[in-house]
């Protein structure tokens, strides 16, 4: 049935598309691009949690399928404007993860956090800058740069490569309702890492940038930095601050006041130079731990989640580039098997170093493998500073994301089937049930 | 006082279920009568002197029509109306959105002024919906009779409008393009829900042809007429080629189909009981009589684009009806299906979306397509309504609060001519309730108290009036439409304070006789 419904909804897209000539797509493509992927989104989530696989993988197939690469359904045009979507997308994700950082229980957790996020990030950094290093002769870009520009070059990929994906992390963990030690180290340790890949990112390419010969404006970078960062926290902990005042003292509309808010973080915050992802979770995280409606903006944020994350995945399928994939399938594969390992075992070895419980060490490698958002905009960002050789060294990281992007939610899947942490987050009426429990007593 | 009920206008027998249909027919039939007679215009457009092209500084569309290729057919085409260029403050709502995302960062130096204002912004607009909820404020708003205004979500209008300043810089026109779907997603949302509440309401009966004939066209015409001819007095040509120029006869059949559909809050403000149901059905087939009205002007006026078929009216018409009953029927095999909350409002939303962004692509109204899905969804058995309802209402507020801050953004409050529309409109609309409902009491066996009488005489301007308006803007994005959008914007918010000195009055009056009593 699930089948059936998307060759149904898809064949009257294209018919309704076949209306206009030359496809061009109006400015309705995106409505109706906007009612096609909620709705096909839906039934691929279904066709594909049948197999076994999260749902989230049936979105990005999707998208991967309709868009412009495969099916054409879903243009260029149209999945460019639905960006205001993603933008949101993320703001809510990362607000919805902030609300999860509950600095009571991550604090027993911050050894193990420091641990892995040192053995399998940094390390992985390094694993992945010898394996780019090694693979100068299958990318051609490395051709003409001499040993040093060659190094600094490699070190900005290798910063790019290792980056994780909140944004899957948490719909992953929402979609599984799971909690527990090992889920909650993930959560810190993808967040903490986002961080550290920001940081690494801004000097190491002003770095590379000085060994080509453009020259390095330390403080620049330092400010640059320290604005997207400093600034990005800053402003999240205000915009927390004000979600506080409404749910304390207007209440009325929360799930509209909601939207507004992460449309400003996302849309505002990326126009000032901040990081709309780390102001939104710098916001969640003050809602949680500074004041006593951190409940409230869940369920509030829950309300509207579903068509924005199935939205956003759909759109990120869409957007993936399956071309590269097959210019550079050779070296992205190697880069990603190399990643995948550098991340699991650094992630083992850093947990056991730290003792941390036999769950996290066995399983908490997998939710590092997700890659996404922040590895694509690093890909621009990169492409933006080195244009000299920017479209080869971006198709490499696009595909790379790519094949992490397709593979990686259905390991972490599995992973949290086994660590036993799936299903344990309550909902809101069993918390209710709880609650009330525990007044009884 | 109260209640000799409209046994006439209510009757819960379904041995009398043929009567919808006769009925919307015949208010189709009217209305297509209508639309036919100017469709003489563009022929003889094309025999005579044809205008081409627009009058871009003072955007407003030239009169008159070309003749398009592929027009040349043995039935008489849809009237295609002359190109026009987007007035600029639309534009970027209707132009081609490909190239719309051009990354405008703030200079560093600007950023601590932007992120100041940015916060201030947010923090005002707590402070706006602190004070709006509060006790002392809503009955200030009571007193001052503004509650109404407040509550039907206009405040969000004019907070589109001051976005859209380039001193608040929030509401680019980058930005507004990226809005795009929003708007259309909240039109389609307007019609789906009407097409809900017409559906739901249609088993339990229907009022008389000539109760619902009477009290929707007499407002109909009148503001149609009256409305037009001011139309016609701004552009100083009041000759008869200007009479049958279809881009006025369009304009002034949009007016009169705002005029004639009224809010569905009129009964509560005038706290009028209707316990047969008879005023709320009238009130319902108001909307759907706004609604065959809107088809009927998307099918019969065509935009000039690059929609590849070229069709007849009446066969565009009949394509809408077919594609609201194909959308319909889509969305059951979607809804029967068990679903959770969170899933229905998805699939809810998508549904909205695709309806609306279909109708989009042919050009028609998404308001009449999502209207009909909707209304054939809810005909249709075994459906999980109560889940619905409630996905509706989870919808509402965000979606029509949005939109309503995209279309405030794109009021174009410095036409003078909006504003010289707007009393003519406000006053011949309810004039013209006033004249359709006396001739319905004359006409039919209608029996209503005297608070009932006033929830159809003195009714507001619905929200699908506004949304009928906007949705004309977005078909035919030239100049004209732009004073209609205000008028009725504005004619909204007046006659939501008329009507709420009128249900005050009412109220008085109703206290002072029981008091002689």
């Amino acid at each position: 049935v699930n089948l059936l419904m998307l060759l149904l909804f898809a064949g009257l897209t294209h018919a309704t598309r076949s209306f206009v000539a030359d496809g061009e797509p109006g400015s309705s493509g995106t409505s109706l691009a906007f009612g096609y992927l909620l709705v096909s989104g839906y039934f691929a989530g279904r066709a594909v949690s049948e197999i076994g696989l999260p749902k989230l993988t049936g979105y990005l197939l999707l998208g991967v399928a309709v868009g412009p690469p495969g099916l054409g359904l879903v243009s260029r045009p149209m999945v460019e404007n639905l960006s205001l979507v993603n933008g949101m997308a993320i703001a809510m994700i990362a607000l919805t993860a902030g609300t999860e950082l509950e600095l009571a229980k991550i604090k027993p957790l911050r050894r193990t956090v420091v641990g892995i996020s040192a053995f399998a990030v940094l390390g992985t950094v390094v694993w992945l800058a010898a394996t780019v290093w090694l693979a100068r002769p299958l990318l051609p870009f490395f051709g003409e740069l001499t040993t040093i520009q060659a190094a600094a070059v490699t070190l900005v990929l290798a910063i790019v490569l290792v980056a994780q994906s909140p944004a899957i992390v948490v719909a992953l963990h929402d979609e599984l309702r799971a909690d527990g030690v090992m889920t909650r180290s993930v959560l810190a340790v993808v967040v903490l890492a986002d961080l550290l890949v920001i940081c690494l990112f801004a000097l190491s390419s002003a770095a590379a940038r000085a060994t080509l010969g453009a020259g390095a404006d330390v403080l620049h970078t330092l400010t640059v930095v320290g604005w997207e960062i400093g600034g990005s926290i800053a402003v999240g902990l205000v915009v927390g601050a004000l979600l506080v005042l409404y749910l304390r003292h207007v209440k009325a509309d929360a799930a509209l006041m909601l939207l507004l808010t992460t449309f400003v973080v996302a849309e505002i915050g990326s126009r000032l130079g901040l990081d709309p992802l780390l102001v939104a979770l710098a916001a969640g995280a003050f809602v949680r731990n500074g004041s006593q409606v951190a409940d409230e903006l869940h369920h509030n944020l829950q309300v509207c989640a579903l068509p924005v994350y199935v939205l956003f995945f759909c759109v990120a399928g869409a957007n993936m580039q399956t071309d590269a994939l097959a210019l550079v399938w050779l070296p992205a594969t190697l880069i990603a098997v190399v990643r995948a390992i550098g991340l699991l075992l650094g992630a083992r070895v850093g947990a056991r170093l730290v003792g941390a419980p036999d769950v996290v060490q066995r399983f908490a490698g997998y939710g590092l493998l997700p890659q996404a958002g922040l590895a694509q905009a690093l890909a621009l960002l990169f492409s933006r500073t080195f244009p000299e050789f920017s479209a080869e060294a971006s198709t490499l990281v696009l595909a790379v994301v790519t094949l992490n992007v397709l593979i990686s939610p259905v390991a972490y899947r599995i992973a949290l089937a086994r660590s036993g942490e799936a299903s344990r987050q309550h909902t809101d009426a069993e918390a209710l049930q709880i609650d009330d429990a525990e007044q009884a007593r | 006082m109260r209640i000799r009920a409209g046994t006439d206008d209510v009757s819960s027998s379904c041995s009398r279920s043929r009567r919808p249909l006769l009925v919307l027919s015949c208010a189709f039939a009217l209305l297509s009568a209508i639309a036919m007679c100017a469709s003489a215009a563009p022929v003889a457009s094309q025999e005579g002197a044809v205008q081409p092209g627009t009058d871009e500084d003072a955007g407003v569309e030239a009169r008159g029509s070309g003749d398009p290729p592929g027009m040349q057919m043995t039935a008489r085409p849809a009237i295609v109306l002359p190109p026009a260029p987007p007035a600029p403050r639309i534009a970027p709502i209707v132009d081609e959105p490909t190239a719309v995302r051009a990354e405008k960062a703030v200079a560093a130096h600007d950023r601590p002024v932007a992120l100041s204002k940015t916060i201030l912004g947010l923090l005002g607009l707590i402070t706006l919906a602190y004070l709006g909820g509060h006790a002392r404020v809503v009955a200030l708003e009571r007193k001052l009779g503004i509650a109404q205004v407040i509550t039907s979500g206009f405040p969000f209008i004019v907070l589109g409008l001051l976005a859209r300043t380039p001193t608040a810089g929030i509401l680019t026109d980058e930005l507004l393009a990226q809005l795009n779907p929003l708007l259309r997603v909240g039109l389609g949302y307007i019609g789906f829900a009407a097409g809900v509440r017409f559906g739901t309401r249609l088993p339990k009966g229907i009022p008389a042809l000539r109760t619902v004939a009477a009290v929707t066209t007499a407002p109909f015409l009148l503001v149609a007429l009256l409305s037009g001819l001011v139309l016609l007095l701004m552009t100083g040509d009041i000759s008869t080629a200007a009479l049958r120029d279809p881009v006025f006869v369009r304009d002034a059949l949009i007016l009169g189909t705002a005029g004639a559909v009224t809010a569905q809050s009129s009964l509560e403000i005038f706290r009028a009981v209707d316990p047969h149901g008879a005023v709320k059905s009238v009130l319902g087939f108001e909307e759907a009589a706004g609604i065959a009205g809107m088809a009927i002007i998307a099918a019969y006026f065509r935009p000039q684009t690059g929609v590849t078929w070229q069709l007849p009216g009446t066969a565009w018409l009949l394509l809408t009806l077919g594609l609201g009953v194909t959308l319909g029927v889509m969305a059951y095999a979607v809804m029967k299906r068990p679903q959770q909350g969170p899933e229905f409002v998805l699939l809810s939303l998508g549904l909205i979306g695709f309806c609306a962004g279909t109708a989009g692509y042919l050009r028609l109204s998404p308001i009449v397509v999502a209207f009909l899905a909707g209304a054939f969804l809810v005909l249709l058995p075994e459906l999980p309504r109560a889940q619905l309802r409630e996905a509706l209402s989870r919808l509402e507020r965000p979606v029509y609060m949005l939109s309503l801050v995209v279309i405030g953004a794109l009021w174009q409050i410095s036409d003078w001519r909006g504003w010289v529309l707007v009393p003519v409109f406000t006053i011949s609309r309810l004039l013209g309730k006033r004249l359709g409902l006396n001739i319905a009491l004359r006409v039919s066996a209608l029996q209503l108290d005297s608070d009932q009488r006033l929830a159809i005489t003195m009714a507001p301007i619905g929200r699908l009036a506004i949304a009928i308006v906007v949705n004309a803007q977005l078909l035919y994005p030239g100049g004209s439409i732009s004073p209609i959008v205000a008028a009725v914007i504005v004619g909204g918010m007046m006659t939501e304070i008329i009507v709420q000195v009128a249900s005050r009055q009412a109220m008085n009056d109703g206290a002072r006789l029981r008091g002689v009593q």
